[in-house]
């Protein structure tokens, strides 16, 4: 049995320990967040041992075998050292911190540790995802040429049925780090880098249209270091979108063909739901392990991601996205930034 | 007795807002009760989505109504533009992403937070249930209050027009609480808050998605607002709760409300129709099934998906 302890319950928090309750051999045995509302949740999802601060949970449960950290970007640094130092194996939300200095000490921490440490990439478990990485490396697009991917929606500022404040430190740049580069760019790039491998930036536009201290929208080109593919990343916060409606897709361009992830999300998502969910229950009646999110077909990545964790765990390996993964990816948003301020506002190179 | 509702059309990328808004107010042959020397204007501002969704109320009608209102009533006027922050609105963040802050600067206008200001328990009772609000006292002081708000449909109430945007007065944040009984809410504060004039920003509407209709309506009365921007949106009027209960309060009466200036069906035939029902049963139906899903197959709902 894998003692886990999650660290933050809110949204992303929640759906963690929710996807925990269905990963074989996993025991949740503790949860800390600061929100009373949350925890009360938790404690109906069965968890006995609840805290307001991570760090006090962590010093009442040293028998755990991993956290999950689902806690505000200016909070990953500290939290990871702390569940480190503490011995623990830890899975952490996206980005792996603000800044490359910080993903440095936690690459460094990781080491030391000698424990494990993955970011939650959930894009990489997508199922297209996977098939487009495999059309790529058995030939069927050729020479990968140019790689697109885009994400327009809402970010910070879609809501659930009922509305819910956005948190605070979204409007923060100090603690926020970023703004729609580092939240939804982060996965473009970390994709790109997925298919194309290391890159550098060519050309940056970060736009303001929502006139937050840090940009609602931007556009990246990149050109990976080995083989030169061209990378176009168009990412935003600005776009009203509703579940399941989702403005997102990827595609390979090759010379011997393409991938696109149009092709490959099923086209009628309720259909797919439908589908799926009879396929659950009848799994349930007959006495199999159902396939927790598969009706979503985007949110069961956040399950896959972790049954990876966990797995990864049990037998040693490595996590498949490691700290160094978010390093490089957050090297590479430093340096949009940076290209971002040699480009004039009107978005053309000088 | 209702009033006159002005529906004017206006081009607005061609710098005739502020003519358009002035011709509608004409039609109604509106005249304000006392001198004007404060002006309290209330967009609505309910959610950070931009003006093209058709959710919030545009800036430019903003700027363009402070243009005629200098125009017309001296360019000393103080204005003051001002929301409520919601359940999940914050009026410090919504100005400046929407462009308020921006429009604050280069009229020389005042943006204000409703929630800080002086506030007033108020008491009052709607078909014998007993309600309760915090009502910010600024609007009712003001020499001129325009209620300034879109033309949208909405599921729990049908639709959001001139009533609905005074609920928005309300200075609790977490306004939600009032959601039970809505409809009796939404009467209740309009009983207490009287704008002298309502404006609505038509550019753009939201029904089953966004369209452009260009159109400005202005009326003194915010029941006959309503039950013009009812048929617009191609909703009878009659069958929405709260314009019932309004009309059982003798907060409004549908004989006498005319419309003057462009054809109503104009805009009717432009709007689209959302079809309330089927979207409130699918709605329903499709966090019933969810549930009853969840419940069988022991599945994860996301929270993003859940009702709370």
């Amino acid at each position: 049995m894998i003692n886990v302890g999650i660290a933050g319950l809110g949204r992303q928090g929640m759906l963690h320990l929710m996807n925990c309750r269905h990963i074989d051999g996993i025991q949740v045995i503790a949860a800390a967040d600061t929100s009373k509302k949350a925890r009360g949740k938790a404690k109906i999802l069965g968890v006995r041992n609840l805290y307001e601060d991570y760090n006090v949970m962590f010093k009442s449960h040293p028998n755990l075998d991993a956290v999950i950290m689902s806690v505000p970007n200016f909070l990953h640094l500290a939290s990871i050292q702390s569940a480190l130092e503490s011995g623990f194996n830890v899975f952490t939300e996206k980005p792996l911190a603000n800044n490359s200095e910080e993903c440095r000490k936690i690459v460094s921490l990781v080491r030391k540790s000698g424990k494990k440490l993955m970011i939650g990439h959930n894009c990489r478990f997508y199922e297209m995802t996977k098939t487009m990485k495999h059309q790529l490396d058995n030939g069927f697009i050729g020479d990968l040429e140019v790689v697109t991917a885009e994400e327009v929606i809402n970010g910070p500022f879609a809501h659930p049925y009922v509305p819910a404040p956005v948190s605070e430190w979204w409007f923060d740049p100090k603690k926020a780090g970023g703004g729609v580069l580092l939240d939804v760019g982060y996965h473009m790039i970390d994709l790109f880098r997925f298919f194309a491998g290391e890159a550098r930036v060519r050309y940056s536009y970060l736009g303001h249209r929502l006139n937050l201290q840090v940009e609602d929208s931007a556009i990246i080109m990149l050109q990976s270091d080995s083989v030169g593919t061209k990378g176009i990343i168009n990412v935003g916060w600005y776009e009203r979108t509703i579940f399941p409606r989702f403005d997102f897709r990827v595609i390979l361009h090759g010379n011997a063909g393409y991938s696109s992830s149009d092709e490959l999300v099923p086209k009628n998502l309720y259909s797919y739901a439908a589908k799926e969910g009879v396929k659950n229950v009848l799994r349930r009646i007959s006495g199999r392990k159902i396939n927790p999110l598969r009706y979503t077909y985007f949110y069961e990545a956040y399950y896959k991601e972790l049954s990876h964790f966990f797995e990864c765990i049990r037998t040693d390996c490595d996590p498949s996205v490691s700290a160094t993964d978010g390093l490089k990816t957050i090297e590479i948003i430093e340096n949009a930034y940076q290209v971002a301020k040699e480009v004039p506002k009107d978005g053309k190179p000088s | 007795m209702g009033s006159p509702v002005s529906l004017v059309h206006c081009d607005p990328n061609s710098g005739s807002l502020a003519s358009s808004i002035e011709k509608s107010v004409e039609l109604i042959h509106f005249k304000p009760g006392k001198e004007v020397k404060t002006v309290v204007i209330k967009p609505n501002l309910n959610y950070y989505w931009e003006t093209a969704t058709g959710c919030t109320t545009d800036p430019r009608v903003v700027g363009a109504l402070v243009d005629y209102l200098r125009e017309t009533y001296g360019q000393d006027l103080t204005i003051r533009v001002v929301e409520a922050d919601a359940s999940a609105m914050r009026t410090k963040h919504v100005f400046p992403m929407l462009g308020y802050g921006r429009l604050a600067e280069n009229k020389g206008i005042e943006l204000f937070n409703l929630s800080t200001d002086n506030l007033k328990k108020e008491k009052v009772s709607v078909k014998g249930r007993n309600l309760e609000f915090e009502v910010p006292q600024s609007i009712l002081t003001a020499d001129l209050f325009i209620n300034l708000p879109k033309l949208k449909t909405m599921r729990m109430t049908k639709i959001t027009c001139a009533m609905k945007n005074i609920f928005g007065c309300i200075a609790t944040p977490r306004k939600f609480v009032y959601h039970p009984v809505l409809e009796e809410a939404i009467v209740g504060i309009n009983k207490i808050i009287k704008s002298h004039l309502t404006i609505v920003d038509g550019l753009v509407g939201l029904g089953r998605f966004p369209v452009k209709l260009d159109l400005i309506m202005a009326s003194v009365d915010v029941f006959s607002v309503d039950w013009v921007a009812a048929q617009i949106m191609g909703i009878n009027p009659r069958s929405i709760k709260f314009l019932r209960i309004a009309r059982e309060e003798n907060l409004g009466n549908p004989s006498g409300i005319t419309t003057c200036g462009e054809e109503l069906n104009r805009f009717k035939k432009q709007f689209p129709r959302e079809g309330l029902i089927p979207q409130k049963l699918s709605w329903s139906l499709q966090f019933g099934l969810l549930h009853l899903y969840k419940k069988v197959s022991g599945d994860v709902i996301p929270p993003f998906l859940e009702e709370e």
